[in-house]
Protein backbone atom coordinates (compact mmCIF):
# COMPACT_ATOMS: atom_id res chain seq x y z
CA UNK A 1 0.00 0.00 0.00
CA UNK A 2 2.81 2.35 0.95
CA UNK A 3 4.78 1.59 -2.20
CA UNK A 4 1.64 2.25 -4.27
CA UNK A 5 1.19 5.62 -2.59
CA UNK A 6 4.89 6.46 -3.08
CA UNK A 7 4.73 5.56 -6.76
CA UNK A 8 1.54 7.57 -7.23
CA UNK A 9 3.10 10.62 -5.52
CA UNK A 10 6.25 10.28 -7.64
CA UNK A 11 4.31 10.07 -10.92
CA UNK A 12 2.03 13.03 -10.19
CA UNK A 13 4.75 15.31 -8.78
CA UNK A 14 7.15 14.34 -11.56
CA UNK A 15 4.56 15.37 -14.18
CA UNK A 16 3.78 18.68 -12.51
CA UNK A 17 7.36 19.73 -11.77
CA UNK A 18 8.75 18.46 -15.08
CA UNK A 19 6.20 20.40 -17.15
CA UNK A 20 6.54 23.62 -15.14
CA UNK A 21 10.35 23.37 -14.96
CA UNK A 22 10.45 22.85 -18.73
CA UNK A 23 8.29 25.92 -19.26
CA UNK A 24 10.62 27.95 -17.03
CA UNK A 25 13.71 26.50 -18.74
CA UNK A 26 12.40 27.53 -22.17
CA UNK A 27 11.27 30.96 -20.98
CA UNK A 28 14.55 31.83 -19.19
CA UNK A 29 16.78 29.57 -21.30
CA UNK A 30 17.99 27.40 -18.42
CA UNK A 31 19.49 24.72 -20.63
CA UNK A 32 21.71 22.23 -18.83
CA UNK A 33 23.77 21.97 -22.00
CA UNK A 34 23.84 23.23 -25.58
CA UNK A 35 24.26 21.19 -28.73
CA UNK A 36 25.89 22.69 -31.82
CA UNK A 37 24.63 20.43 -34.63
CA UNK A 38 26.76 21.89 -37.42
CA UNK A 39 29.98 20.84 -35.67
CA UNK A 40 28.54 18.05 -33.48
CA UNK A 41 29.75 19.69 -30.25
CA UNK A 42 28.22 19.91 -26.76
CA UNK A 43 28.81 22.64 -24.19
CA UNK A 44 27.65 23.06 -20.60
CA UNK A 45 24.89 25.59 -19.96
CA UNK A 46 23.20 27.83 -22.53
CA UNK A 47 25.90 28.82 -24.98
CA UNK A 48 25.43 31.18 -27.92
CA UNK A 49 25.61 29.88 -31.47
CA UNK A 50 29.11 29.27 -32.72
CA UNK A 51 30.24 30.40 -36.13
CA UNK A 52 28.82 28.43 -38.98
CA UNK A 53 25.74 26.97 -37.28
CA UNK A 54 22.88 27.35 -34.84
CA UNK A 55 22.78 26.35 -31.17
CA UNK A 56 20.17 23.83 -29.98
CA UNK A 57 18.85 24.15 -26.43
CA UNK A 58 15.93 21.69 -26.60
CA UNK A 59 17.90 18.70 -25.26
CA UNK A 60 19.33 20.88 -22.49
CA UNK A 61 15.87 22.14 -21.49
CA UNK A 62 14.62 18.54 -21.27
CA UNK A 63 17.63 17.58 -19.12
CA UNK A 64 17.04 20.54 -16.77
CA UNK A 65 13.34 19.71 -16.42
CA UNK A 66 14.05 15.98 -16.08
CA UNK A 67 16.41 16.53 -13.15
CA UNK A 68 13.94 18.91 -11.46
CA UNK A 69 11.00 16.53 -12.04
CA UNK A 70 12.84 13.41 -10.90
CA UNK A 71 14.23 15.18 -7.83
CA UNK A 72 10.86 16.56 -6.77
CA UNK A 73 9.18 13.21 -7.50
CA UNK A 74 11.67 11.33 -5.33
CA UNK A 75 11.20 13.81 -2.48
CA UNK A 76 7.41 13.40 -2.75
CA UNK A 77 7.79 9.62 -2.73
CA UNK A 78 9.77 9.58 0.54
CA UNK A 79 7.70 12.19 2.34
CA UNK A 80 5.37 10.94 5.11
CA UNK A 81 1.92 9.96 3.84
CA UNK A 82 0.19 12.91 5.50
CA UNK A 83 1.86 15.30 3.02
CA UNK A 84 0.92 13.48 -0.17
CA UNK A 85 -2.30 11.64 0.70
CA UNK A 86 -4.49 14.49 -0.50
CA UNK A 87 -2.45 15.18 -3.64
CA UNK A 88 -4.97 15.55 -6.49
CA UNK A 89 -4.09 13.15 -9.31
CA UNK A 90 -5.64 15.53 -11.86
CA UNK A 91 -2.59 17.79 -11.51
CA UNK A 92 -0.77 15.25 -13.69
CA UNK A 93 -2.72 16.47 -16.74
CA UNK A 94 -3.68 19.98 -15.61
CA UNK A 95 -0.11 21.26 -15.21
CA UNK A 96 1.03 20.12 -18.70
CA UNK A 97 -2.21 21.49 -20.19
CA UNK A 98 -1.59 24.91 -18.60
CA UNK A 99 2.01 24.85 -19.82
CA UNK A 100 0.79 24.07 -23.37
CA UNK A 101 -1.55 27.07 -23.25
CA UNK A 102 1.36 29.28 -22.14
CA UNK A 103 3.51 27.94 -24.98
CA UNK A 104 0.72 28.85 -27.39
CA UNK A 105 0.74 32.38 -25.97
CA UNK A 106 4.55 32.69 -26.06
CA UNK A 107 4.63 31.57 -29.70
CA UNK A 108 1.55 33.53 -30.83
CA UNK A 109 3.55 35.88 -33.06
CA UNK A 110 4.31 33.03 -35.45
CA UNK A 111 0.57 32.78 -36.15
CA UNK A 112 -0.51 36.42 -36.01
CA UNK A 113 1.66 37.79 -38.85
CA UNK B 1 21.76 6.70 -40.18
CA UNK B 2 20.24 8.21 -43.31
CA UNK B 3 17.73 10.93 -42.31
CA UNK B 4 15.19 9.71 -44.87
CA UNK B 5 15.18 6.24 -43.29
CA UNK B 6 14.92 7.83 -39.84
CA UNK B 7 11.97 10.02 -40.82
CA UNK B 8 10.17 7.00 -42.28
CA UNK B 9 10.73 5.03 -39.05
CA UNK B 10 9.59 8.07 -37.04
CA UNK B 11 6.42 8.28 -39.14
CA UNK B 12 5.71 4.54 -38.91
CA UNK B 13 6.00 4.50 -35.12
CA UNK B 14 3.81 7.62 -35.00
CA UNK B 15 1.15 5.87 -37.10
CA UNK B 16 1.11 2.90 -34.70
CA UNK B 17 0.96 5.30 -31.73
CA UNK B 18 -1.86 7.37 -33.19
CA UNK B 19 -3.87 4.21 -33.91
CA UNK B 20 -3.47 2.86 -30.39
CA UNK B 21 -4.19 6.20 -28.71
CA UNK B 22 -7.23 6.93 -30.87
CA UNK B 23 -8.67 3.49 -30.08
CA UNK B 24 -8.09 4.08 -26.38
CA UNK B 25 -9.37 7.67 -26.28
CA UNK B 26 -12.59 6.78 -28.13
CA UNK B 27 -13.12 3.70 -25.97
CA UNK B 28 -12.77 5.88 -22.85
CA UNK B 29 -14.79 8.91 -23.95
CA UNK B 30 -17.33 7.36 -26.34
CA UNK B 31 -17.50 3.65 -25.61
CA UNK B 32 -19.82 1.37 -27.55
CA UNK B 33 -21.49 -1.49 -25.66
CA UNK B 34 -23.04 -3.41 -28.52
CA UNK B 35 -20.84 -2.83 -31.54
CA UNK B 36 -22.51 -3.35 -34.89
CA UNK B 37 -20.77 -1.24 -37.53
CA UNK B 38 -17.11 -0.33 -38.06
CA UNK B 39 -17.00 2.88 -35.98
CA UNK B 40 -18.73 1.19 -33.04
CA UNK B 41 -16.28 -1.71 -33.21
CA UNK B 42 -13.42 0.82 -33.25
CA UNK B 43 -14.78 2.26 -29.99
CA UNK B 44 -15.62 -1.07 -28.34
CA UNK B 45 -12.05 -2.12 -27.51
CA UNK B 46 -10.86 -2.66 -23.90
CA UNK B 47 -8.79 0.55 -23.46
CA UNK B 48 -6.40 -0.71 -20.79
CA UNK B 49 -4.70 -3.20 -23.10
CA UNK B 50 -3.18 -0.36 -25.13
CA UNK B 51 -1.49 1.47 -22.25
CA UNK B 52 1.91 -0.26 -22.16
CA UNK B 53 2.19 -0.29 -25.96
CA UNK B 54 1.38 3.44 -26.01
CA UNK B 55 4.13 4.20 -23.47
CA UNK B 56 6.71 2.21 -25.47
CA UNK B 57 5.61 3.66 -28.82
CA UNK B 58 5.65 7.20 -27.42
CA UNK B 59 9.22 6.75 -26.17
CA UNK B 60 10.36 5.26 -29.50
CA UNK B 61 8.66 8.01 -31.52
CA UNK B 62 10.07 10.70 -29.22
CA UNK B 63 13.60 9.28 -29.41
CA UNK B 64 13.48 9.06 -33.21
CA UNK B 65 12.19 12.64 -33.39
CA UNK B 66 14.98 13.79 -31.10
CA UNK B 67 17.52 12.00 -33.26
CA UNK B 68 16.15 13.69 -36.39
CA UNK B 69 15.93 17.16 -34.86
CA UNK B 70 19.50 18.34 -35.73
CA UNK B 71 18.84 17.53 -39.40
CA UNK B 72 15.63 19.54 -39.25
CA UNK B 73 17.41 22.43 -37.53
CA UNK B 74 20.21 22.55 -40.09
CA UNK B 75 18.43 21.74 -43.33
CA UNK B 76 14.70 22.42 -43.00
CA UNK B 77 14.09 25.27 -40.59
CA UNK B 78 16.46 27.62 -42.43
CA UNK B 79 14.59 26.97 -45.68
CA UNK B 80 11.21 27.57 -44.01
CA UNK B 81 12.51 30.93 -42.77
CA UNK B 82 13.79 31.79 -46.26
CA UNK B 83 10.38 30.82 -47.69
CA UNK B 84 8.77 33.15 -45.12
CA UNK B 85 6.54 30.47 -43.58
CA UNK B 86 6.32 31.58 -39.93
CA UNK B 87 3.20 29.50 -39.29
CA UNK B 88 5.04 26.33 -40.32
CA UNK B 89 7.96 27.23 -38.04
CA UNK B 90 5.64 28.12 -35.17
CA UNK B 91 3.74 24.86 -35.58
CA UNK B 92 6.99 22.96 -35.27
CA UNK B 93 7.99 24.97 -32.18
CA UNK B 94 4.67 23.93 -30.61
CA UNK B 95 5.26 20.34 -31.72
CA UNK B 96 8.61 20.14 -29.90
CA UNK B 97 7.16 21.62 -26.69
CA UNK B 98 3.96 19.55 -26.82
CA UNK B 99 6.04 16.39 -27.28
CA UNK B 100 7.90 17.18 -24.05
CA UNK B 101 4.61 17.83 -22.25
CA UNK B 102 3.49 14.36 -23.35
CA UNK B 103 6.72 12.95 -21.97
CA UNK B 104 6.06 14.62 -18.61
CA UNK B 105 2.64 12.92 -18.39
CA UNK B 106 3.88 9.46 -19.32
CA UNK B 107 4.71 8.13 -15.80
CA UNK B 108 1.31 9.24 -14.45
CA UNK B 109 -0.44 7.87 -17.57
CA UNK B 110 1.30 4.50 -17.09
CA UNK B 111 0.60 4.46 -13.36
CA UNK B 112 -3.13 5.22 -13.55
CA UNK B 113 -3.69 2.73 -16.37
CA UNK B 114 -2.14 -0.09 -14.24
CA UNK B 115 -5.42 -0.40 -12.33
CA UNK B 116 -8.17 0.39 -14.85
CA UNK B 117 -10.86 -0.94 -12.49
CA UNK B 118 -10.03 1.76 -9.91
CA UNK B 119 -12.90 4.21 -10.49
CA UNK B 120 -11.44 6.84 -8.14
CA UNK B 121 -8.93 7.79 -10.88
CA UNK B 122 -11.17 7.22 -13.91
CA UNK B 123 -11.39 10.94 -14.71
CA UNK B 124 -7.61 11.41 -14.41
CA UNK B 125 -7.09 8.45 -16.78
CA UNK B 126 -9.58 9.90 -19.25
CA UNK B 127 -8.01 13.36 -19.29
CA UNK B 128 -4.44 12.02 -19.49
CA UNK B 129 -5.50 9.89 -22.46
CA UNK B 130 -7.32 12.77 -24.18
CA UNK B 131 -4.42 15.19 -23.78
CA UNK B 132 -1.90 12.62 -24.96
CA UNK B 133 -4.12 11.87 -27.98
CA UNK B 134 -4.35 15.59 -28.80
CA UNK B 135 -0.55 15.95 -28.59
CA UNK B 136 0.08 12.94 -30.80
CA UNK B 137 -2.49 14.07 -33.39
CA UNK B 138 -1.09 17.62 -33.44
CA UNK B 139 2.49 16.41 -33.77
CA UNK B 140 1.60 13.88 -36.43
CA UNK B 141 -0.25 16.43 -38.60
CA UNK B 142 2.43 19.11 -38.19
CA UNK B 143 5.18 16.63 -39.02
CA UNK B 144 3.24 15.44 -42.05
CA UNK B 145 2.64 18.97 -43.37
CA UNK B 146 6.27 20.01 -42.80
CA UNK B 147 7.45 16.92 -44.61
CA UNK B 148 5.20 17.88 -47.51
CA UNK B 149 6.63 21.42 -47.56
CA UNK B 150 10.24 20.34 -47.35
CA UNK B 151 10.76 16.61 -47.03
CA UNK B 152 14.15 15.18 -46.21
CA UNK B 153 16.25 14.72 -49.29
CA UNK B 154 14.29 17.44 -51.12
Amino acid sequence: MNSQRNLSAFCVVFGVVFSLAYLLAVWKNYALFTYHPAIGAFAWGAEKAREGGPAMYWYGWIATAGIAGAGAGLIAAILPARYTLRLWSGLAWLAPLCAMVVFGYILRNYFLH
Amino acid sequence: MNPTILVILHALSAVALIGALTHQALAVWWSARQPVHFVQRFRAVPPAVYANAIVVLYLITFALGGWLYPDYRLNIRVVLEQMELPMANGSFELKEHFAVMGLSMLPAYWYFWRAPADQSHARTRAFLTALLAFIVWWNFLVGHVLNNIRGFGA
